[in-house]
């Protein structure tokens, strides 16, 4: 256990005493070299998007930097007249001779290639290419033109499915929430959308996910060594930024599916000084439903906005929304619904030509209800949070960067209230207990260029978490929520002996972290780097799921007196080299993790409307590594990538303070999510002009699952008993799907372009097991295995347009 | 809460064109062990005098050899109170039986259960249950408005916490199915706990209740430990699925005393049960 409950003013006095000496230093550096300075923002010329990841430098020199996620850059050099180039992958490169005398600020707009040639020239997205020298690590990056691309189920285009292609990157199975990194739990993902905390990704389940493709400009999960600026999950970031509309034309853009259809609307407002996008996204599969007399419907849509508006060259703001929910209607019985719903206020302040900032307001929910209208009561339950960050970024000089910033997070859960909904229901209203918490953060990090071939990325963040009063806890026997019948073998709920009840205002538990995270990346020669890095990151909140796939109805739960956090250290290595000319590249990467203080669940563990979660789990640790291959092909007709992971993730729970030996005695045991073998394909092949086809081919490992291991009579039935956890396997799981898309002759000035997607997932029809379960046949009583198969052959047409 | 999972996936089965199939898995064999069902209920309104005890062996999961009866046992059950103690008599088919129980409610008793050589016991105290009010048919009131429904209808008394197990069977059934629930959330209330069979649309093994049919209905008060361990065996009666609980190691009450991790499967449970039938209308 590395967690400390220590004195938390005394920390962040000293944590400030450091940043303040960091920027003391790091203004001297700059101050030192008396240089220019060049700044500006890189954009899209046809519509005008600002682009994240566009490289700018002094053509001859090693000066050169990445636009920011909001296609800032800032550069800095000794006086003279430089040749300055911006490029950016399937763009064309730009360069201009600029005589550095003074510091001065320059936008640029590039155009992108296929506008314009006549040659089909296919090229990968520089934003998913391998940076050598920077200390970047562990990184996935998909562009949203490589996802459309790809072949999916029903023609929904999905983020979260196409990052599962990149290695290290699995799902638990086609009918389960959320995603899985480097052999992590799905709540240790901070999934961001515009910075707001998404807490369930998936619309129907899991079957799709909740981005709609139309609004999102790109996506980036980190899969380790996370930059100090993010906190609060120990496994990855995804950070998915959505567009901020086009502020050059009015357009449209739109497609029908089979399942759902979505449009998209974007254009210029206030004089150009602003911009707009409304994306929606609506399901209709409960109008089939009826047409084919079924009562029972369901259902899902979302809605994407964003805009911004100009204030100056150095003020300029955001506000972004993202509403989505699903709805279940099980003819007149139960009907269910649940879904995110976020926003943020964003403020950019460019304070001079070196100094960068954001401030931002956010605030997001998730919350589902289940109504029962026969036993007239309704269940619902939320997770609230508001969110205030404070970001900066320094370009104190070419080999100097500094980013720091401090946020605060406010939560409010609230894991279940029962209400009766008419008088005659024999339920008693009851609201299980609302929990309030507040996490805080400190980060500063430096990107560091120590020579011509070493630079290194080093940063701290301290995170505080408290635990708010306002609400009772319940007071155990010797302090054991759980506890170890010896007699029966089995773990028991403690006994409770009173409560102790905390004032609002009073903080119930309070923890604070250190999370240093460094990378170095070397250089070897002009194709080829190592780079390195270690990094620690604590989570103060855990979604609590006994189930075999996590559902929507699973609870998010604070750190507390009984709960700790989670704590990781992950350590990476890597190789990455360029071939012919940046045709090719591959990347290599080794990680080893462990995550302190997991839960686990008590055999009989009930988790839905109990206040008292801590007598349902005990605390364990995690452990997983891997080693992960990618090889791609950025450039030509064929494009594509090969992945493959070879990893293991395992966990371990001893007994504790409850005593006994644990959960499968104490014995290290495979996390639902590991996955030994992972093999995925994805290749694009452009024919000409008209047509062009994309394939996956997927092969993995099947999930760890607890099949049984005998039976015996009792009570008239034939009663399974179970091997330990997770000792068995689903069988292999393997797909290819294929995909065309039909662009239709367009005339030149014609503003309708329309396309055609054709897929076919699942070619072969492969019984994919979801799930296996067991139990008695009805009829001949002789115990049986079920397979639960969800996509076979899917084949799907999609019409996409813009206008 | 179950029932959200229970049924969203057959829907999400229907649109998505998933599909279900019987397939051959192999399993692993863990060693035999012995299970005790020793179900001391005492139906109301009788003397309780007469009461079996079953014993039998585990066997290989697919296995369809169905004779695992353990002869050759001693058994004997103590009231904790009194020390009187009750010898069941092996009938050489794997049950042991007696005519010289004495229930009383609330009282503890304690199994012995001699076999190879090793002492196996556990202790349990007898549970009372409630009457029942009313049983009624509906046709909204289950899960289906279309399905006919029974429904029983009794009064949780406030007091105390109370845990019920129910069991359903048909005449022509081969399998019963048991239900079990508590008063936490309808504490003191009236409550209607309804049984409905849903049509299966895939198969023609289950179908739903028709007029005529006759229902047999069980209604036991249980302990909470037993109530803990039903609710996890009857989860698992099809262990595995897609949004199932994991399935866990089943533990019952039945401890070896000489080897104590050659425990017994099975419970040693005193109940007080109500047994009743409905016909429809």
């Amino acid at each position: 256990m590395h967690q400390t409950s220590i004195s938390k003013n005394q920390n962040i006095k000293a944590y400030i005493f450091l940043l303040c000496g960091f920027l003391f230093f790091a203004v001297g550096l700059a101050k030192a070299q008396g240089n220019y300075t060049l700044s500006g923002t890189v954009k899209d010329q046809s519509n005008g998007e600002t682009l994240f990841g566009a490289s700018v430098f002094l053509k001859g020199t090693t000066v050169g930097v990445i636009t920011n996620e909001y296609g800032f850059y800032s550069i800095s050099a000794p006086k003279g007249t430089y040749t300055l180039i911006v490029s950016y992958m399937g763009y064309l490169e730009i360069s201009k001779e600029v005589v550095l005398d003074t510091n001065q600020k320059i936008d640029f707009e590039i155009e992108e290639f296929s506008t314009r040639l006549e040659e089909v020239v296919v090229t990968g997205e520089e934003t998913e290419r391998v940076n050598l020298r920077k200390p970047e690590m562990s990184v996935s990056k998909l562009n949203i033109k490589t996802v459309k691309q790809m072949p999916v189920v029903l023609g929904e285009v999905d983020i979260i499915k196409s990052l599962q292609m990149l290695p290290g990157v699995t799902k638990n199975g086609e009918g389960s929430s959320g995603f899985n990194v480097r052999g992590g739990a799905v709540d240790q993902n901070l999934v961001l959308l515009d910075e707001a905390i998404i807490y369930n990704t998936s619309h129907l389940l899991g079957f799709f996910s909740v981005f709609n493709a139309d609004a999102i400009k790109d996506i980036k999960l980190y899969k380790g060594g996370i930059p100090a600026r993010f906190g609060g999950r120990v496994s990855s970031v995804l950070d998915v930024r959505q567009k901020d509309g086009n502020n050059k034309d009015f357009s449209l853009t739109g497609g029908i599916g089979l399942i759902s259809s979505r449009i998209a609307a974007e254009g210029p407002i206030l004089k150009d000084k602003g911009s707009f996008l409304v994306a929606g996204r609506g399901s209709y599969i409960h109008l089939f439903l009826k047409a084919a007399n079924n009562k029972n419907s369901v259902n899902f849509y979302d809605l994407n906005l964003k805009t911004n508006y100009n204030l100056n060259e150095n003020n300029k703001f955001f506000l972004s929304g993202y509403f989505g929910r699903d709805a279940f209607d099980f003819g007149n019985s139960f009907d269910s619904s649940y879904g995110n719903m976020s926003g943020n206020l964003r403020w950019n302040h460019i304070f001079n030509d070196r100094l960068f900032s954001n401030v931002s307001l956010i605030l997001s929910k998730y919350d589902y209800d289940l109504g029962f209208a026969q036993q007239q009561f309704e269940w619902v339950s939320s997770i609230n949070n508001y969110n205030v960050k404070y970001d900066l970024k320094y370009y104190a000089s070419d080999a100097f960067k500094l980013d720091f910033g401090a946020s605060a997070i406010y939560y409010d859960f609230d894991p279940g209230q029962i209400r009766p909904t008419a008088e005659t229901s024999s339920v008693n209203p009851r609201s299980l207990d609302r929990k309030k918490a507040l996490e805080s953060g400190l980060y500063l990090n430096a990107e560091h260029k120590l020579t011509d071939k070493l630079t290194a990325q080093y940063g701290l963040r301290y995170s505080a978490f408290s635990r708010l009063g306002g609400q009772a806890m319940t007071d155990y026997e010797n302090n054991q929520p759980v506890v170890y019948n010896s007699t029966l073998g089995i773990y028991q709920r403690g006994t409770a002996i009173g409560e102790t009840n905390f004032e609002k205002g009073k903080t119930i538990k309070r923890f604070g972290n250190f999370e240093p995270r460094v990378s170095l990346a070397y250089q070897l020669n002009e194709s080829s780097s190592v780079k390195a890095g270690y990094s620690r990151a604590a989570q103060y909140i855990h979604l609590l799921s006994n189930t075999t796939s996590v559902t929507p109805l699973d609870v998010w739960t604070p750190s507390g007196q009984f709960i700790e956090p989670l704590l990781s250290d992950q350590y990476a290595l890597g190789y990455f080299r360029d071939f012919a000319d940046k045709k090719y590249s591959l990347e290599a990467e080794v990680y080893y993790k462990t995550v302190d203080n997991r839960i686990d669940y008590i055999d009989g563990s009930d988790l839905i409307g109990t206040n008292t979660i801590e007598t349902e789990i005990l605390i364990g640790e995690s452990r997983a590594y891997g080693l992960e291959l990618l090889a791609r092909k950025n450039e030509g007709k064929l494009t594509g990538w090969l992945s493959y992971t070879l990893s293991k993730s395992e966990q371990r729970t001893p007994g504790g303070k409850a005593g006994g030996l644990g959960i499968n005695n104490g014995d290290w045991y495979s996390t639902p999510y590991d996955r030994t073998h992972d093999f995925s394909l994805t290749g694009a092949y452009q024919l000409n002009e008209k047509w062009s086809f994309g394939t996956n081919l997927v092969f993995q490992t099947g999930r760890p699952v607890t099949y049984p291991n005998g039976q015996y009579e009792y009570e008239g039935l034939s009663i399974a008993s179970y091997s330990d956890r997770n000792s068995d396997r689903l069988p292999a799981y393997h797909r290819l799907d294929i995909s065309a898309t039909y662009k239709p002759n367009r005339k030149p000035n014609k503003r309708w372009k329309g396309e055609w997607v054709f897929g076919i997932y699942n070619v072969y029809n492969q019984k994919n097991a979801a799930s296996i379960s067991f139990g008695q046949n009805v009829e001949t009583g002789a115990n049986e295995a079920t397979r639960t198969a969800i996509f076979g052959i899917v084949p799907s047409a999609t019409y996409n347009f813009k206008f | 809460m179950k029932n959200f999972s229970k049924c969203i996936l057959p829907l999400l089965a229907v649109i998505l064109a998933s599909c279900e199939d019987v397939i051959d898995v192999d399993v692993q064999t863990a060693p035999t062990r012995l299970t005790i069902e020793a179900s001391l209920d005492w139906e109301k309104g009788t003397a309780g005098n007469e009461q079996t005890i079953k014993l039998g062996t585990s066997t290989p999961y697919f296995d369809t050899n169905g004779n695992t009866a353990v002869s050759g046992a001693s058994v004997r059950v103590t009231n904790d109170t009194s020390g009187r103690e009750v010898v069941f008599a092996d009938q050489n088919d794997g049950t042991y039986t007696t005519s010289d129980f004495a229930p009383v409610v609330g009282q503890s008793y304690t199994l012995e259960v001699r076999y190879n050589g090793e002492t196996y016991t556990a202790t349990e105290q007898l549970t009372p249950v409630t009457d029942i009010k009313e049983i009624n048919q509906s046709l909204e009131d289950g899960f289906s408005d279309e399905e006919l429904e029974v429904n029983i209808i009794f009064d949780d008394p406030e007091d105390e916490e109370n845990y019920y197990l129910f069991k359903f069977q048909e005449p022509d059934d081969l399998l019963p199915e048991f239900e079990y629930g508590d008063d936490e959330f309808v504490n003191g209330n009236e409550i209607e706990w309804y049984f409905e069979k849903e049509e299966d649309d895939g198969t023609d093994e289950i179908e739903a209740f028709v007029p005529g049919d006759t229902i047999n209905i069980e209604f036991y008060g249980i302990s909470e430990a037993y109530s803990n361990y039903m609710a996890i065996l009857i989860d698992q009666l099809e262990g595995g699925g897609l949004f199932e609980t994991t399935p866990v190691a089943l533990k019952g009450n039945c401890i070896n005393l000489t080897n104590p991790e050659n425990y017994a499967n099975g419970y040693f449970r005193l109940t007080q049960v109500i047994k009743t039938s409905y016909t429809f209308e």
